[in-house]
């Protein structure tokens, strides 16, 4: 028999109403309210614990809040945790989100809740945890709980994973390839789809655009002064690569001295090259400073348009690279960025 | 222009005597089409092997592949590449169906080479598993890049063209079990019935991204890279006109074969007369500049446009910065009031999470899509290996490595690999084949 | 890798050939370059031709580096 563990507000926690939205957590042995509900609809497994926390307490609180809760699930068997439902409540969607994303990277378990279309928790969260489409309120408990169920039988016992769409939970940016079942071609859904959008009717793509991801701009520099660093994706490395950075799908970055250097000797010389499988390497291997131009900026530095460069220059690859590889070894060049006070960066790519 | 294409269904392959082929077995003479590969004083060592699906067979490096076929008017298969250039797509071609010829690294692979599992879980991610292949594995004297990523494969592929145009003379004086005929009216002297019918333009992209010759796909013997968009009827693709490119990584790759299939030419071949008026293909490229990139969806637009398309399929070969010429084409041609379907690759990571294509744009609202190059396979160890197993890791394909800090290195002592499908040999069969589609998980 | 530093705060400016993908990955402060094997520096033309395009085109970022904008900007070569 699997164990699982339920979190849910002051209210579905059978606490008390809006005037109790600040109590603190708590965890109760065996099961407290829509809890049965989800007890019962479970196969193999059985509801031992519930934690319960109130919605403000949660808002307020976080880092606080999250502690206490890990620190009851510590000494705790359970293969298996649930969050509400949430319906369309915003602080109780953000609570069950929170609580699971902790539980999840913690514990590491499947973490399972559901929500309303239009509660703010989504967004939010669908990429972290499994929120299934949910109702707008609380008449709608026995649909979603049992969507919460079903589904969270299914992880235990191990069977197939239907894909976001076909078992009810909110995309989660999570895009894999699968063998269609009708085996249908490529070319005949093409043609399906043309003929549908020739003749205006509906038809659904196999690949939504997705939003844009954007970052609010850094401020300007003042240049007078400034500490510029030098980055490339383009692959430049000393000749012998030390650090054996991939020619694609790269998963390591290196940080390269370039103190005293006007300019990057070429693979002939036995100095620099390009490791990017991406693109012809000819040029670059013959002028590095084609990919990082170096030699350029020493005459900014010299002329005194800026301050200093960076007495390293850091490289990656960037064909095939998958973008929380990329991130990562962002993240580390990032360190060393601080470490050494650089005030700007000039990122080439190819 | 009709072309007629004989088909011999091949459900065997075996050496013999005397080249034939009869009651579905093809009997080859070994020596006679050897000596065929050996025309070429750079092909220092060569050999025919032969596979069938269900053989317990692993083959890699695997450079190109090809149907046997030939031109009844007695002219070269592949104009412009094993022989003089003519116009083709017009007249008698017969075709060996149910096989092919691939052109296999005797040791030394590259970053566009690719893999074959002809049974066990790995066969069904290349629709070559299903194929009697006649595996040519030689090696070249081509020493000044025997150690490159990037390799031209020159002598390797035109001799597994000439055998392959070899091979298909073996039927030409016989009569076909059955017979296709692609026939397409020149544009305005088509029926009024089919004039009213929906027109439709077939956009292809063909990898050209190498500006040094001898990489890129060609159109009939000339680069890709050294062309602006141009029209052509589809019967020429289907013909020979087109050959792969030594270059592209192996999942998203458009072999010969795949050219002379064209599983999205038949479709709308299927169509035409019936839900739509198949007005032809205009064959542009993937160059590499931002200023050609634009300049080539120009001229796709203007031509489509002035063709009077309504509605156009668009396909390219490859991902990554070829992301930004699909996405450039897909919006000009809507810009134009042409309505259109996109068919693609994409390269999500292994876990599913990046960007699916490199650029996007809100008009891209009709695509079908065929797989994840990223896709992490592994894979058994397989009986016999075909060409050279340790290539996979150690020749800088696309989708095997020496050594990951997590995965370890592509090729294990047992012969167990694991590799990413864009090492699969055609692995996304992006002109159409591909039953594969990408879900949110 | 763009974002990820202009989210700490480090003003950072991308010089890449496709503007579409680095508009698309959300770069802010973009400038051009040539092309993608060789985006400073066009080996086909003499050495000085190239100096002067590297020395303009690293110019122009650096001055973007520098500049107040509102939105993803492509700064002019």
């Amino acid at each position: 028999m699997k164990k699982g563990i339920l979190y849910l507000n002051q209210f579905f926690g059978q606490i008390g109403g809006e005037d109790k939205a600040d109590f603190a957590p708590i965890i109760k042995e065996g099961l407290v309210g829509a809890g049965m509900l989800l007890n019962n609809l479970l196969d193999d497994a059985e509801i031992t614990h519930t934690l319960i926390c109130g919605d403000n307490f949660m808002g307020s609180n976080e880092e606080e809040a999250v502690e206490k809760l890990l620190g009851y699930l510590e000494d705790k068997e359970f293969d298996i945790f649930f969050a509400g439902p949430a319906f369309q409540a915003g602080r109780y969607g953000n609570a069950c989100g929170v609580i699971c994303k902790a539980v999840k990277e913690k514990f590491n378990v499947p973490v399972i809740t559901s929500m309303h279309k239009e509660n703010p928790g989504v967004d939010m969260f669908k990429k972290d945890i499994y929120i299934f489409k949910g109702g707008d309120s609380a008449a709608k408990m026995r649909n979603d709980m049992t969507k919460v169920a079903e589904f969270g039988n299914k992880l235990l016992k191990g069977e197939e994973n239907k894909g976001a769409d076909a078992e009810g939970y909110y995309t989660r940016g999570i895009r894999l390839e699968v063998f269609r079942e009708d085996e249908k071609l490529a070319s005949e859904r093409v043609m399906d789809m043309l003929l549908k959008k020739i003749n205006d009717e509906p038809f659904v793509s196999e690949l939504p655009i997705p939003a844009l991801d954007r970052v609010p701009i850094a401020p300007a520099i003042k240049l007078d002064g400034a500490k510029i660093a030098l980055i490339t994706s383009g692959g430049i490395v000393p000749v012998d690569n030390p650090d054996k950075i991939q020619s694609s799908s790269a998963t390591r970055w290196g940080r390269y001295s370039i103190k005293g250097l006007e300019r990057l000797g070429n693979r002939s010389d036995n100095a620099f090259k390009t490791i990017h499988a991406g693109y012809d390497p000819a040029a670059a291997d013959a002028d590095p400073n084609i990919v990082l131009p170096l030699d350029a900026l020493r005459a900014y530095e010299k002329e005194g348009k800026i301050g200093s460069i960076h007495d390293y220059y850091y490289a990656t690859v960037g064909t095939g690279t998958a973008e929380g590889e990329a991130k990562r070894m962002a993240l580390e060049i990032i360190e060393y960025l601080k470490q050494d006070k650089v005030d700007a960066v000039i990122l080439t790519s190819c | 222009m009709n072309l007629e294409i004989g088909n011999f269904k091949v459900q065997n392959v075996k050496f013999g005597k005397t080249s034939s082929f009869e009651a579905g077995t093809l009997i080859i003479n070994k020596e006679e089409a050897l000596a065929v590969v050996l025309e070429d004083e750079h092909i220092t060592e060569a050999d025919l092997v032969l596979t069938k699906p269900g053989d317990n067979v692993r083959i890699v490096p695997v450079k190109e592949a090809i149907e046997p076929r030939f031109r009844l008017n007695g002219g070269p298969t592949f104009p412009g590449v094993t022989g003089k250039i003519e116009r083709v797509g017009e007249g008698k071609t017969v075709a060996l169906k149910n096989c092919s010829v691939l052109a296999v690294g005797k040791h030394w692979g590259s970053f566009g080479d690719g893999l074959i599992d002809m049974s066990g879980e790995g066969a069904k991610y290349t629709i070559f598993s299903k194929l009697n292949n006649i595996c040519l594995v030689a090696d070249t004297d081509e020493a000044f890049e025997r150690h490159e990523v990037q390799k031209k494969n020159h002598a390797l592929r035109w001799a597994a063209h000439r055998l392959a145009e070899y091979l298909g003379s073996i039927v030409k004086d016989m009569t076909p079990e059955e017979t296709e005929i692609y026939a397409l009216d020149p544009i305005t002297k088509r029926s009024e019935k089919t004039k009213e019918l929906p027109s439709v333009v077939f956009v292809m992209q063909p990898q050209s991204q190498i500006e040094e010759l001898g990489f890129n796909v060609l159109n009939y013997g000339w680069d890709t890279n050294k062309m602006l968009p141009t029209f052509m009827h589809p019967n020429e693709i289907l013909d020979g006109a087109m050959i792969g490119a030594s270059y592209m990584c192996a999942s998203s790759k458009w072999s010969t074969y795949d050219f002379q299939n064209c599983p999205m030419i038949k479709t709308l071949f299927g169509e035409h007369g019936k839900s739509i008026n198949f007005l032809g293909v205009i064959m542009s490229n993937l160059n590499v500049s931002l200023e050609q990139k634009e300049r080539a969806a120009m001229f796709v637009q203007q031509m489509a446009t002035s063709l009077g398309a309504d509605a156009a399929v668009l396909t390219e070969e490859g991902y990554g910065n070829t992301d930004a010429d699909f996405i450039e084409c897909f919006k000009l041609l809507e810009e134009a009031g042409i309505k259109t379907v996109g068919m693609v690759n994409e390269c999500t990571g292994s876990d599913g999470t990046s960007q699916p294509l490199a650029a996007l744009d809100v008009s891209a609202d009709a695509i079908v899509s065929c797989g994840n190059v990223s896709t992490l396979l592994e894979l058994p160890a397989m009986g016999t290996v075909i060409g050279e197993l340790d290539s996979l890791m150690r020749d800088g394909l696309s989708g095997g490595w020496e050594d990951d800090d997590e995965l370890g290195p592509s090729v294990r002592e047992d012969g167990s690999i694991i590799m990413a499908n864009d090492s699969m040999f055609c692995g996304d069969s992006v002109l159409g084949q591909s039953i594969k589609t990408m879900k949110e998980f | 890798m763009v974002k990820e530093i202009e989210k700490a705060g480090i003003t950072v400016v991308q010089m890449a050939n496709l503007i579409p993908i680095a508009i698309t990955v959300g770069a802010n402060r973009m400038v051009p370059t040539i092309s993608i094997p060789y985006p400073l520096g066009d080996p086909l033309t003499p050495k000085a031709e190239q100096w002067k395009l590297r020395y303009h085109r690293v110019g122009v970022a650096l001055d973007a580096l520098a500049t107040d904008i509102d939105d993803q900007t492509v700064f002019e070569v």
